[in-house]
């Protein structure tokens, strides 16, 4: 460890990897203690999930029989699955764009540095902390179908009150309300960041040109955030499949299966119907939608770096 | 010229009033959580709804936090959370800081497959985690959680991205000085750091505070709940008796205010860690 980096060419090389232990055990010293638990409870499981996923294991039992694509094909065969599948794109689509186009719209109202704007980012902000669990109890309450403080804000403009959550038609925008108004605030920030990135004199010379606002927004602003637009699209995406919580909370995947997602699919054939095998399969159809989704993220990610 | 002042005097004002109407929407199930909270039981069910309760009943709190131990799963949260915070911190610190600081085979191998993994569902592990667990006799216990959250891909990012700022020359004198690598993470790279590391405490801190599908899986004596898990039992539980609305949403506050408090005072911490590594929300 004595052999400093001297100004020697040579072998500066072999000095630093000898110097920075290329041999040595001690990088996997500071490895071990992360690498222990990543194995057992990332890796591994994912790699064992794809097993369990070939076989019919009911959790209760130690034998398991070997049934290969049998789950998959039950699956594609079920309507259920089929039901869940569009639940699920609904409810991804339905947050994500609402989140992404809400969340730039509200960074620029709070870009400027004005007087009471850190207060305005902050209120914004705040429900991305709170536990979805508890907020989304205070929301059963504000959807309640007949005395709801939601029905009487559509009474006040002559609408007539909605069941929500009882309701197959209105239970899953109920849950998208829930999703969006929880993640806004969290699309605003980085939108906030991706804005101020950009230099102020392009809009000068654009205004020298004549350009008017929207016109600026369209042709300045919304081509020089689309990084942050489309990595937002991706990471949303995935944390809509990994919905639960509010689910759970609000409606357990009903009524009737119409807020039943595959993140909820599979927590229920897995904790209730103790069907491991279906229920690894669905984990499956959802580790590759986001193994999809992520090698788009990066591949795309690379060629855009430019612009940041 | 004075049309031009007036135009934009009349725009600000207009924003103004816009975002103080889009902040009261926002807040809006916060405060609609202790109005709601203060009212009787009848005033609850009447419609059109009071805005303010005609009589504001403050002891609903007191009554909520005696019906069920959330003082206990408040205890209970705070305490897996803080063990796993810290878990994380020197887990991801020594990840990170064999990342930066040595070469060794299998680096960029091993670094591609944990970024690559990290857009991954955690809910897709739950029940190859779940056997283990059980196999370990770990169920139902903190143990089972902690070791379980040992490890926080985002923590290793954002520290490595932090251990990378940090001029080399820096951690080459420190060698020269006779510093073992173990005192150069704490000693140097450590302090000069410390915002990363606040940010990652604060952030993964919430994360398993908020944290409810996986500990409600393991989690199943009462007394070892999570706050997460007792104040959904508590809502099952008020629901079946006609719906004390008020109790309800009196125990929500007690779940909310806390990382409210929280967040108001450490919100730049936050800010910066989004801003930094693009955590999932």
């Amino acid at each position: 460890m004595e052999t400093v980096i001297t100004k020697s060419k040579p072998n500066k090389k072999v000095k630093q990897q000898i110097n920075r232990g290329y041999h040595s055990l001690t990088p996997w010293l500071f490895l071990l203690p992360a690498m222990i638990p990543l194995i057992l409870f990332w890796f591994y499981p994912m790699l064992n999930s794809l097993y369990i996923s070939f076989t019919n294991w009911d959790y209760i039992s130690p034998a398991y029989t070997f049934v290969w694509f049998e789950n998959y094909t039950n699956l594609i065969q079920d309507p259920i699955f089929h039901d869940v599948l569009w639940n699920t794109l609904y409810f991804t689509v339905g947050t994500v764009f609402p989140t992404i186009i809400g969340g730039v719209l509200l960074a620029l109202l709070v870009l400027k540095n004005q007087r009471g704007m850190g207060i305005f980012r902050t209120v914004l902000f705040s429900p991305w902390v709170t536990p979805t669990v508890a907020v989304a109890i205070v929301w059963s309450w504000i959807f309640e179908p007949e005395t709801g403080i939601a029905n009487w804000v559509l009474s006040l403009v002559g609408l007539s009150g909605l069941e929500w959550t009882s309701s197959s038609t209105w239970a899953m925008p109920a849950i998208i309300i829930v999703s969006v108004w929880k993640g806004l605030g969290w699309t605003m920030i980085f939108y906030l960041n991706a804005l101020r990135k950009i230099p102020t004199d392009i809009y000068e010379a654009a205004s020298i040109d004549g350009a008017g606002s929207l016109q600026k927004f369209f042709k300045i602003t919304v081509p020089l955030v689309s990084p942050t637009t489309f990595f937002l699209t991706i990471i949303s995406t995935v944390q809509a499949l990994e919905a639960y919580d509010q689910i759970q909370v609000m409606t357990q995947g009903g009524p009737a299966g119409s807020t039943r997602t595959l993140l909820y699919l599979y927590y229920q054939s897995a904790f209730e119907e103790f069907n491991m095998g279906k229920a690894t399969a669905v984990a499956t159809v959802i580790i590759l939608i986001t193994s999809i989704l992520s090698i788009i993220q990066f591949g795309l990610s690379k060629k855009w770096v430019h612009y940041q | 010229m004075n049309y031009r002042i007036f135009w934009s005097g009349t725009m600000t004002t207009a924003k103004y009033l816009l975002l103080s109407f889009l902040s009261l929407l926002m807040f809006f199930p916060f405060l609609w959580m202790v109005i709601s909270a203060l009212k009787t039981k009848d005033e609850i069910w009447q419609f059109p709804p009071t805005l303010w309760p005609e009589n504001p009943q403050w002891h609903t709190f007191l009554d909520a936090w005696n019906v069920a131990p959330f003082g206990l799963y408040m205890f209970n949260s705070v305490f897996t959370a803080t063990f796993i915070v810290l878990l994380q911190v020197i887990t991801g610190a020594m990840m990170a800081y064999a990342f930066t600081q040595f070469q060794f085979r299998g680096k960029n191998i091993l670094f591609s497959i944990i970024l690559g993994s990290y857009m991954l569902p955690v809910a897709a592990t739950y029940v190859p985690s779940y056997v283990l667990l059980a196999k370990f006799d770990l169920l139902d216990t903190y143990s089972g959680i902690i070791v379980s959250n040992a490890v926080s891909v985002f923590g290793i990012f954002l520290l490595r991205q932090a251990f990378l700022q940090v001029p080399k020359e820096l951690i080459e004198a420190a060698k020269l000085d006779g510093s073992n690598h173990w005192k150069i993470l704490w000693k140097i790279l450590f302090p000069l750091t410390l915002p990363s590391f606040v940010t990652f405490a604060l952030i993964s801190f919430v994360q398993m505070y908020n944290n409810y599908l996986w500990p409600s899986l393991l989690i199943k004596s009462e007394e070892k709940m999570l706050i997460t898990q007792g104040i959904q039992k508590f809502f099952m539980q008020e629901g079946g008796y006609g719906l004390q609305w008020p109790l309800i949403m009196a125990a929500s506050s007690f779940v909310v205010f806390p990382l409210l408090i929280l967040f108001i005072f450490a919100q730049k911490w936050f800010v910066s860690g989004i801003n930094d590594q693009g955590i999932k929300g």
